[in-house]
């Protein structure tokens, strides 16, 4: 039985909520026990009722202390006392020693002339049983309790999810291995010394790679299953609210000489907005979105970015436009880079030289597990896709750029080089100062370390010198 | 060997490339970064568990580590995952240790 991960949340979040529904009720069961349970003081309050009830019969004056005392001392004593009993009667037998009997006169006379009073004031101290035994009341612990079963839930998520991606990356897998042991003459490397286990690379629970080498037009292909978390329980219901797919990432190393220089990129619209800003590559050479439905005839919510014209509609030949109207849906983006080097920069870790760039077709496909297909089937609908790469891989081989683009291309590089430059020079001159500054300082330190006034002295000679020559061409300067 | 060097043959087996981690092998949108605030929020979640008898605190601690365990990678190191899951555990079981009552959630009037 294969159901969709949309039908399996929704079990999952019904049976959270009957748990829910089921304690609560419990919880309301309970109820007439937690009044009385709850009541922290309930146990030393009973102590308190002994005792009057003993004072009353033996001694008056110490009723009166104990009557006179409680209010105040109350609250000490149940944190000093909190489950040892037998020092509560401990305490209360010495705790009035120190008490001068004198000081109480009067309110012996009050209590001594008025004795039901005693009794008629009791009900301020609330009268409560002890509390029951931890293990008959159990349904006090509904919160600890959901809290478990949440956990249970989550383990028994993370077992079904685990074995579903585990399911999708092995069909997957055995549906490509065939074509692409015909393509490739190493399939599945785990970057070990000796292959031991040539295959799918498990990364996470959700992420699956494999890596092909050993073809003409590029160094290497990896493949990267990067499917929903359904490990996650949480990510499974933010998946609710936030869809997402799963997805098929291929990146194909190019051969250096394989790939002429150009930058361009095509993608759904969302996903263009996110490359434009995340992407150093496109933010810089092609950051204008341009629509690639009258052009190229692909459906609207496409768009296009792209350097140099000439790359995109050589590339996007009629073969690749009919592919992609036919399966919408699986194409995410489609980006083909000579100045790939992954994501932006941040602003704080700005580098002080150019970053490392990459010949790199990045392709991102979806794979459609949703609408109840099974898994066989999204996979067979992912197969033009992953052969269309096989396909842009020769075509970006054998693609060269005319005199004229080559030129501009080449000017792009060259003006984003020097603007790079430009940017980080003032950072580098400050670098350079920084160092030099710090090696003097270090020079001086030893200097001053050693015990030889002499050399100080020649020392400071030396950098007196240095200082005033370095003043010294500007001085000449002002003076012609 | 035979069709190797053939001309409808793509394959070329001296031109393998080993796999090793580089930045370009990396996820475009960055790593996924969910282990590494789970752990964080876990332990930031323990220790309040611990020092200030939070139960629900310790309790959040532990599905803190879990997040963590469910969503790390294969080759992460299992030390640190093991670390969070104990601290967590720990801080509930002081924390019921300390005052076996039932949890009270801070929001629910006492």
């Amino acid at each position: 039985m294969s159901s969709s991960p949309v039908d399996r949340s929704h079990w999952l979040t019904i049976f959270a909520l009957t748990l829910l529904f089921v304690s609560y009720n419990i919880a309301n069961a309970g109820i007439n026990h937690l009044d009385i349970e709850d009541n922290e003081f309930a146990e030393f309050e009973d102590f308190d009722v002994e005792d009057v009830v003993a004072g009353v019969a033996s001694e008056q004056k110490n009723v009166v202390h104990e009557r006179e005392d409680p209010p105040s001392q109350e609250p000490d004593r149940e944190i000093e006392t909190a489950d040892e009993d037998e020092a509560t009667v401990e305490i209360e037998d010495n705790e009035f020693e120190h008490v001068d009997e004198d000081e109480y006169e009067g309110y012996e006379k009050d209590s001594a002339t008025k004795p039901d009073l005693k009794l008629n004031e009791g009900p301020k101290i609330t009268f409560a049983q002890l509390p029951a035994h931890l293990r008959s009341n159990w349904e006090s612990y509904y919160l600890e309790l959901m809290i478990l079963a949440g956990l249970v839930l989550y383990f028994f998520n993370f077992f079904l999810g685990r074995s579903k991606n585990q399911r999708i990356a092995e069909t997957w897998y055995s549906a490509f291995k065939g074509p692409l042991l015909e393509k490739f003459a190493l399939v599945g490397d785990d970057g070990k010394l000796e292959n031991s286990q040539p295959g799918l690379m498990k990364e996470s629970e959700n992420v699956y790679l494999l890596w092909c080498s050993g073809r003409t037009g590029c160094e290497a292909v990896l493949f990267e299953l990067r499917l929903l978390k359904r490990q996650d329980l949480v990510a499974m219901v933010m998946n609710l609210f936030r869809p997402q797919q799963d997805q098929v990432h291929v990146k194909v190393f190019m051969n250096d000489s394989d790939m002429d220089s150009f930058v361009m990129c095509l993608a759904a619209k969302k996903t263009a907005t996110r490359l434009i800003r995340e992407m150093a590559d496109i933010s810089v050479y092609c950051p204008e979105k341009k629509s690639a439905v009258d052009k190229f005839g692909l459906p609207t919510n496409f768009v296009l970015m792209s350097e140099i014209g000439e790359a995109s509609t050589t590339l996007l030949d009629a073969r690749v436009c009919s592919l992609i109207n036919n399966i919408p849906e699986v194409i995410e983006s489609i980006h083909f880079s000579d100045q790939y080097s992954g994501p932006k920069q941040t602003e704080d870790t700005a580098p002080s030289k150019m970053p490392e760039v990459k010949k790199m077709l990045i392709f991102n496909f979806n794979l459609p597990l949703k609408n109840g297909k099974s898994i066989v089937e999204a996979v067979e609908i992912i197969r033009p896709a992953i052969m269309l790469t096989f396909y842009c891989i020769d075509r970006v081989k054998r693609f060269r750029l005319s005199k004229e683009f080559k030129a501009k291309a080449e000017k792009n590089r060259q003006k984003v080089e020097e603007a790079f430059l430009k940017s980080t020079h003032a950072a580098r001159a400050e670098a350079a100062a920084a160092r030099r500054e710090e090696k003097r300082r270090q020079e001086k330190e030893k200097i001053l370390q050693d015990d030889d006034p002499e050399k100080q002295r020649k020392w400071e000679e030396k950098e007196n010198k240095r200082l005033a020559k370095k003043r010294m061409p500007k001085m000449k300067a002002i003076k012609v | 060997m035979f069709g190797i060097n053939n001309s409808s043959d793509s394959r070329r087996s001296d031109r393998i490339h080993r796999y090793k981690a580089s930045a370009f092998n990396q996820n475009q949108n960055g790593e996924d970064l969910t282990p590494d605030y789970m752990n964080v929020l876990g332990m930031v979640f323990s220790m309040c568990g611990l020092m200030m008898r939070l139960k629900w605190c310790a309790w959040a601690a532990l599905y803190c580590s879990c997040i963590s365990f469910a969503s790390s990678k294969i080759n992460d190191d299992t030390k640190q995952i093991l670390s969070s899951f104990m601290l967590s555990i720990s801080a509930v079981v002081m924390s019921y240790l300390q005052n076996p009552t039932p949890m009270v959630l801070p929001w629910s009037s006492v």
